[in-house]
C-alpha cells in the first residue's frame, strides 16, 4: 500500500486515519556514479519507532564456466522446509565463518611441535622466574614447609606461641588473616577496625529517621521527581526513595521521602495523608525505625 | 580461506557427500533430516523428510538423480534428489549403517547392522533411474557377515568387489557379483569408521579408532600408506588433483564435555599421501568431525561434526602451490594430473 493511495482516498474511519500517520515511506534505491547502489529503507521496531536504514551494495560479478548439468541445478526450485523461499543463502542457515589460515607446510609437525613445546617451556620458565618465599622466614621454600612454621606466624601477625618477641617490620592494614591455621573474621583482623565501623553507615550515609515518612499507595507510574516536586513544598527534602520493582522499572507502590527538618515533616504528614495523586489517594505516616 | 558454516540440522552430523560434479552436498544427522545444500554458496536446496530415527549414511548417484540414505529407523531410503520425493523405502530388521551407489549407479549396497536376532549383512539392489518407485523389492545380492560385524562397505572400480571394513579392524574382500568371500587383512586394531575411494576407485582409504588412517590397493588389499596420528579417527578422505589425504576425527563425543576444544584435537588434518606426512589442519568445529568429504572436482572439502555444523572449505592458492622440493624438481609441482 503506498502513501499517495491511501491520501487520495478521503477517509472517514478513524483507525485509517491512524494508519496514514504510520506509513512508511517508500524504500529508495539510489545508484552512485562509482556503480555502488545505496538502498534505504524503512521499518517500525519492536518499541514503534521509525528506523531508516542506509546499505551501500556494491555488485561485483564473478563469472564462472561450469558444466550444463550444473547449470541446470542451479535452476531447481526448492523443497522440504525451503519450499517457497527465495533464491540466495538464507542467514539462518548459512553463515561464513571466520577466515582460517590454511598453508600446507612441509615439516608441519615438527615445526607446530616445537611452537607447543616452547608455549610449554615458557610456561615452565615463568613458574621457575616466580621466586618461592616463605611468609614466615623469608626462605626460598613454601610457607607450609618453614621448619619455623610451629613456633612462628606469618609476618604481619602475632605469632602462636612466642608472641610478638620478634616485631614484624610491616604491618600490613586489612590484610587477611594468611598462612594461620583458622580462619580469622573481617573484624578481628589487622586493621580490619576500619572497615567494621562503615557498616553502620549504610548505603545512604547516616539518616535521620526522624523525619523520614512512609508513603504507601503510591501508583505504579510514580516518579520520584514527582514525589520530590509534591512533598518539596513543605520544607527542604533531602531524600526521596521509590521502590521500584526490578524487572518492569514500575513502582511497587511505596516510597520514602525525607526531611531535613522534623517539623516540615509533621506539616507534609498531615497535609499529604489522603492526597490524590494519579488515581489513587496517599496514605502518609511516619517511618517506623528500621531495625 | 573462509569456511561456510551450514546449520541446517539440529543434532550431530553423521555423514556428509558431494555429488559427481561438487555442487551439491547431501548431510545427514541423527535429526531425521536429510538437507541439500548447493556447494558454492552454501544455501539450501531443500529437506527430505520421511526418515522416523536418526540417520546414519547418504550416498547420491553419478548422475544426481537418486538419493539414498539409511538410517536407525531400520530403513533404506531412496529419493529423488530434485524434488526431494520419496521414491522407495525398504525395511530390515536392524538399522542400515551405510549405503552407497557403484560407480554406474545401477547397484545399491547397503549395510545393516548386527542385533540381537539380525546378522550383520551387506544387501544389494539393483536401481533403474527410469522406474521412479517401481524399484525391486528383492535385494540381488546379500552377504552375510557371521564374524565381526561389518560397519563400512563399498563398490570397487566396475563394482567388481565389495571392500567391507569391520568391527575388530579387518579389511574383507568379496566379489561384487556372485558375493564370495576373496581376501581378507587385518590393517587396523580397532574398529573401522570409514572408507573412501579414490577418483578411479583403485585404491581406498580406510579410517579407525585405533588412530590410524591407511592406503590399500582394492585387487591386491595391499597396504600402500600409512598415516598415525594421535586421536580416533571417524573419517578419512583422497584429495583429486593434489595428493593429500583428510583425515578427520577427535575424542569420543562422550568424552568432549571434559575437555577443551585444544586438547580434543578437533581439527581436519591434512596428510600429504606419498610422503606420509602431516602437512597442515583447519580448525573450526568444537566437536569431533565425523565425516569428511571431497569435493570430486578437489576444489573443496566439507565436514560435518558432532556439533551440528556442516562447514565447507574452498581451497585457496596456497593449497594448490604448495609442493615438496623433490615434486618441483620433477615438474608435477604435487598435482596427480600432471604425473600422468
Amino acid at each position: 500500500m503506498s502513501a499517495t493511495l491511501t491520501k487520495a482516498k478521503p477517509t472517514t474511519d478513524w483507525a485509517a486515519d491512524e494508519d496514514e500517520d504510520d506509513v512508511l515511506p517508500q524504500p529508495e534505491v539510489i545508484k552512485n556514479k562509482d556503480g555502488t547502489e545505496t538502498h534505504i529503507s524503512y521499518r517500525i521496531n519492536d518499541d514503534g519507532k521509525k528506523i531508516k536504514t542506509i546499505r551501500k551494495i556494491k555488485h561485483t560479478v564473478i563469472r564462472q564456466e561450469v558444466n550444463h548439468r550444473v547449470a541446470e541445478r542451479r535452476t531447481w526450485s526448492k523443497f522440504g522446509v525451503e519450499n517457497g523461499r527465495k533464491v540466495g543463502p538464507q542467514s539462518d542457515t548459512t553463515t561464513v565463518g571466520e577466515n582460517i589460515e590454511f598453508k600446507p607446510r612441509a615439516n608441519y609437525k615438527t615445526t607446530q611441535a616445537v611452537e607447543d613445546k616452547d608455549l610449554f617451556a615458557n610456561q615452565k620458565a615463568k613458574l621457575k622466574e616466580a621466586k618461592i618465599k616463605c611468609r614466615i622466614c623469608s626462605g626460598e621454600h613454601w610457607t607450609s614447609k618453614c621448619p619455623y612454621k610451629d613456633t612462628m606466624a606469618p609476618e604481619g601477625e602475632p605469632g602462636p606461641g612466642l608472641g610478638d618477641s620478634e616485631e614484624p617490620e610491616a604491618t600490613q592494614a586489612g590484610s587477611l588473616g594468611q598462612g594461620g591455621s583458622s580462619y580469622v573474621p573481617p573484624h578481628l583482623r589487622k586493621g580490619g577496625a576500619a572497615t567494621g565501623e562503615r557498616m553502620s553507615g549504610g548505603k545512604y550515609g547516616e539518616r535521620d529517621d526522624l523525619a523520614t515518612l512512609r508513603v504507601t499507595n503510591v501508583s505504579e507510574f510514580a516518579e520520584e521527581a514527582d514525589l520530590r516536586e509534591m512533598f518539596g513544598r513543605f520544607g527542604h527534602v533531602t531524600r526521596v526513595f521509590l521502590a521500584k520493582d526490578r524487572d518492569t522499572g514500575r513502582a511497587k507502590g511505596f516510597a520514602f521521602v525525607s526531611f531535613a527538618d522534623r517539623s516540615d515533616a509533621a506539616k507534609a504528614c498531615e497535609k499529604m495523608d489522603g492526597f490524590g495523586y494519579g488515581h489513587l489517594i496517599l496514605r502518609v505516616e511516619f517511618a517506623k525505625k528500621a531495625t | 580461506m573462509r569456511p561456510i558454516l551450514l546449520s541446517g540440522h539440529e543434532r550431530a552430523l553423521t555423514q556428509v557427500k558431494y555429488n559427481k560434479d561438487g555442487d551439491i552436498i547431501f548431510s545427514v544427522s541423527k535429526d531425521h533430516i536429510v538437507c541439500a545444500w548447493y556447494s558454492a554458496n552454501g544455501e539450501r536446496l531443500g529437506t527430505y523428510h520421511g526418515h522416523q530415527g536418526a540417520l546414519w549414511t547418504v550416498d547420491v548417484d553419478p548422475t544426481s538423480t537418486l538419493l539414498a540414505t539409511g538410517g536407525a529407523d531400520n530403513t533404506m531410503r531412496l529419493w529423488e534428489v530434485e524434488t526431494g520425493k520419496l521414491l522407495k523405502t525398504w525395511d530390515f530388521g536392524s538399522s542400515i549403517k551405510r549405503v552407497e551407489f557403484s560407480p554406474d549407479g545401477r547397484q545399491l549396497l547397503g549395510v545393516t547392522e548386527k542385533r540381537v536376532g539380525h546378522v550383520s549383512s551387506i544387501v544389494v539392489y539393483d536401481i533403474d533411474a527410469e522406474k521412479g518407485t517401481e524399484q525391486s523389492d528383492e535385494h540381488a545380492l546379500r552377504i552375510v557377515i557371521d564374524y565381526s560385524k561389518a560397519t563400512v562397505a563399498g563398490f570397487s572400480y566396475h563394482a567388481k568387489y565389495i571392500i567391507v571394513g569391520h568391527e575388530d579392524g579387518k579389511i574383507s574382500q568379496w566379489d561384487g557379483k556372485t558375493g564370495e568371500w576373496l581376501n581378507e587383512i587385518e590393517p587396523h586394531e580397532a574398529d573401522i569408521t570409514d572408507i573412501q575411494w579414490a577418483p578411479d576407485r583403485t585404491y581406498f582409504i580406510s579410517a579407525s579408532k585405533d588412530k590410524t588412517a591407511k592406503l590399500i590397493g582394492t585387487t591386491d588389499l595391499e597396504i600402500m600408506k600409512s598415516y598415525a596420528t594421535d586421536t580416533p579417527l571417524n573419517s578419512a578422505a583422497i584429495t583429486p588433483i593434489k595428493d593429500y589425504v583428510i583425515l578427520g576425527g577427535g575424542q569420543a563425543a562422550m568424552d568432549v564435555t571434559t575437555t577443551s576444544a585444544r586438547q580434543g584435537k578437533f581439527e581436519a588434518r591434512f596428510w600429504h599421501k606419498i610422503f606420509e606426512e602431516e602437512i597442515g589442519r583447519v580448525r573450526g568445529h568444537f566437536g569431533p568431525l565425523n565425516y569428511v568429504a571431497v569435493d570430486p572436482t578437489g576444489k573443496g572439502y566439507c565436514s560435518g561434526g558432532e556439533d551440528g555444523y556442516v562447514r565447507v572449505h574452498h581451497f585457496d592458492k596456497t593449497y594448490f602451490d604448495f609442493a615438496y622440493e623433490v615434486e618441483r624438481e620433477l615438474g608435477t609441482n604435487g598435482t596427480t594430473q600432471a604425473r600422468i
